[in-house]
């Protein structure tokens, strides 16, 4: 049947305005269909978004996924290419600030009426939901949460140490430390020593010591903030974690020493939420380790937001615009958050999400209590190490400084400060 | 000449710039090409470098910002300093080590053919393997360090890999590894096109092998050497891959070179303006280095037309 592209928008645009939920049937004249990339290709990821993308195929939707393996900047260059051609992708991932900087290139799709059908705003961290809509409209919608500051304990480990309790407060960490030093745990601190590795060190410490600091420094690059004593008290921190850490890893991934970990050799290990993943892919039981969440000097749970996300990119097309309000629906639904994270480790976006049941870790329900926990008290915060607080310029010079204090002992921390502050001038 | 036989049959062939057409084409139009892709893509990477493109390229003006942020960012100083350092030890290193298989080849040995491709070898690897093998290999916890542990000599210590003063020169060990096969079969090709009457001259002349080599042959090589030189420099200078396996610019930020920081501030950090310019002052380097050898190649070449 012969209609208009007008016409074609108009229905495209009005279904999506009311997000009935029997689109894809009711539209018989469109197939939705949506072309989309991202970076996961193999492992757990690959295999959450071949399920999502099943289950789109499900709703009668052509689902054209082109991941790019490798690294996040591969994807992009993909996504740049083809922004630059004026052919984007439907939909790709993007995430943090990020999402504000490319909405800049290219015009995006205004989804504020899909997610007000879905009561979406309600039930996703206020922080995280101002990432997503940069202009204060909702122009891309977060998948799923990993908090970057868990915290993992040796259960081998804990035994040498003749320790049983979980520290809460830097100085239980500290405190811990040294009783496995001395109980024969030759690394107390496992770790990796790639960028984001240290960034996580630091962003815990600080995040730890004062969530407001971090806020507020890191966040906001308040000057004040910056000079601070809480970023000198948080070099001073990382540095004790630094010389807990085995120095040969160089720049190793965390995951190539998991099996240390486990076996009693290295202690504790500060890490996000996907390493229980990873752990449990090695061929660890849930026994072998325990999860926590990272120290927190005020008590209260502190939690560094990581989330993926899908942008929307404007097309044309009008199966495409039925794909992409398909694909929106399908993020945002509880059921389709539910067996993504499931399938990764990470949390459900959506607070409302109830993991008592079947199909759900210890940890991931503690990471997600942890994360209600600190929303309630406002200490949920946004990575800087895995690119959600700041572009990735920043990010990157932020990391320079860090990373160089972690492996060059002979940096003070309050040098470390004032070139913290120093990169945070000369990057804007 | 053959068309002046053809003419001389009085059936004249095609005009001369038909009759080279093929040739032509063979050689002009890849070569045009080329010529045109690289001085177009230079060009378009220096105008980026003075426009304020940070995610995508835009027009606009920025002066010289872009270069003045590069140069005064830690990042690439850093990076400099290193490839002075990796640059001379790598050439200088490699030189040596190629000559000295070279000379040892050239013994006359048996065998010879399989020495030489075991040599060469490293060649055909990429560095991306080579970077990754030697870093599995420096690891003070996984390699070189851990044997001579487990040997029994534990007091043993070799960790450059994370010392940030000494990791550089795992990346000088590791393309030394990779390219002194490189540099000894230029020399070898060198030392066997030395004339025989030379050295049959100076056996008669009773000339010892050290000597032989000191006074007779090695001065014979000497364009190889520059050749070399310049080869390995131009690698030098362009080193990514190698680096970004080996120690990915690590520990902290102790092994940065300028191709690295290229790639990190067009693609990591989205400053494609900052990444143009450090591109564009690389080229310089480059530059630097290419321009004095044409300049050579010039006057050697003046100089052998008018002898």
């Amino acid at each position: 049947m012969p209609i208009t592209t007008t016409r074609r928008r108009l229905l495209a645009g009005s279904a999506a305005a009311l997000a009935l939920p029997a689109f894809a049937r009711a539209q018989s004249a469109v197939k939705p269909r949506l072309t989309a990339i991202s970076q996961w290709s193999a492992g757990s990821d690959g295999a959450a978004i071949t399920a999502l993308g099943k289950k789109f195929e499900e709703k009668g939707g052509v689902w054209q996924h082109s991941p790019v393996p490798g690294f996040t900047t591969e994807m992009m260059n993909k996504l740049r290419a083809q922004i630059m051609a004026g052919d984007p992708p439907a939909c790709s991932q993007l995430k943090g600030p990020e999402i504000a900087a490319w909405s800049k290139i290219a015009p995006t799709v205004d989804l504020d009426a899909l997610v007000a059908a879905a009561g979406y705003e309600k039930v996703v961290a206020p922080d995280l939901a101002k990432l997503h809509k940069p202009a204060g409209k909702w122009i891309a919608l977060p998948l799923q949460i990993y908090s970057t500051n868990m915290l993992f304990l040796s259960k081998r480990a804990m035994d040498k140490a003749k320790a049983d309790k979980i520290p809460v407060t830097w100085a239980d960490f500290n405190d811990l430390a040294e009783k496995m030093k001395s109980g024969g745990v030759a690394f107390p601190v496992a770790n990796g020593g790639t960028r984001p590795d240290d960034g996580q060190k630091f962003e815990a410490s600080l995040a730890g010591i004062s969530p407001t600091a971090y806020r507020k420094a890191i966040m906001d690059l308040d000057k004040k903030a910056l000079e601070g004593p809480e970023i000198k008290a948080a070099f001073a921190q990382v540095r004790k974690i630094a010389d807990w850490m085995d120095p040969n890893v160089g720049a190793q991934h965390f995951s190539t020493n998991l099996k240390r970990f486990v076996e009693g050799e290295m202690g504790m290990m500060i890490m996000g939420g996907w390493a229980q993943g990873v752990l449990r892919n090695a061929g660890f039981k849930f026994e072998d380790f325990t999860i926590a969440p990272g120290p927190s000097d005020n008590g209260k749970p502190v939690f560094l937001l990581n989330a993926d996300a899908f942008i929307f990119w404007q097309r044309k097309e009008a199966d495409l615009q039925a794909g992409q309000t398909l694909m929106a629906q399908l993020v945002m639904d509880p059921a389709i958050q539910t067996m993504y994270s499931q399938i990764t480790g990470s949390i459900p976006v959506r607070t409302d999400v109830d993991l008592s049941g079947e199909g759900w870790s210890a940890g991931q329900r503690l990471t997600a209590a942890a994360l209600k926990d600190a929303i309630a008290s406002n200490q949920a915060v946004l990575s800087v190490a895995h690119n959600m607080a700041q572009e990735n310029g920043l990010t990157a010079a932020l990391i320079d400084v860090i990373t160089e204090f972690v492996k060059n002992k002979t940096i003070k921390p309050e040098q470390a400060a004032i070139r913290l502050a120093e990169a945070v001038e000369s990057a804007r | 000449m053959t068309n002046a036989v053809v003419t001389n049959t009085g059936r004249p062939g095609p005009p001369e710039m038909v009759r080279r057409l093929p040739e032509v084409l063979a050689i002009w139009v890849p070569l045009l090409l080329s010529a045109a892709h690289l001085v177009s893509f230079s060009l378009w990477t220096i105008w980026v470098s003075f426009t304020p493109s940070t995610l995508i390229p835009v027009a606009g003006w920025v002066g010289l910002r872009n270069y003045t942020a590069v140069l005064a960012s830690r990042n690439w100083q850093i990076a400099f300093d290193n490839l002075l350092l990796f640059g001379s030890a790598f050439v200088l290193l490699s030189l040596v080590t190629g000559l000295f298989l070279a000379i040892l080849l050239d013994q006359r040995i048996r065998g010879e053919n399989v020495l030489r491709s075991i040599f060469l070898y490293p060649l055909a690897v990429s560095f991306v393997v080579t970077g990754t093998v030697w870093s599995w290999l420096l690891n003070p916890g996984l390699g070189i360090e851990k044997l001579v542990h487990d040997l029994g000599w534990t007091s043993f210590k070799f960790d450059w890999l994370i010392d940030r003063d000494m990791a550089i020169w795992t990346i000088v060990v590791a393309a030394i590894w990779q390219s002194s096969g490189f540099a000894m079969a230029l020399f070898l090709a060198g030392l066997r096109s030395v004339d025989s009457d030379l050295i049959k001259a100076a056996q008669i002349d009773g000339a010892g092998p050290v000597r032989m080599y000191r006074r007779v042959i090695l001065p014979t090589l000497w364009p190889i050497t520059v050749t070399v030189i310049v080869i390995q420099l131009q690698f030098a200078i362009s080193t990514f891959d190698l680096v970004r396996a080996l120690t990915n610019g690590g520990p902290g930020i102790a092994t940065q070179l300028p191709a690295l920081v290229v790639y990190d501030l067009m693609f990591q950090r989205n400053l494609l303006g900052r990444g143009a310019a450090a591109a564009v002052l690389m080229l310089l380097i480059l530059l630097a280095v290419l321009l004095p050898y044409a300049a050579w190649r010039y006057l050697q070449r003046r100089r052998a037309a008018h002898a």
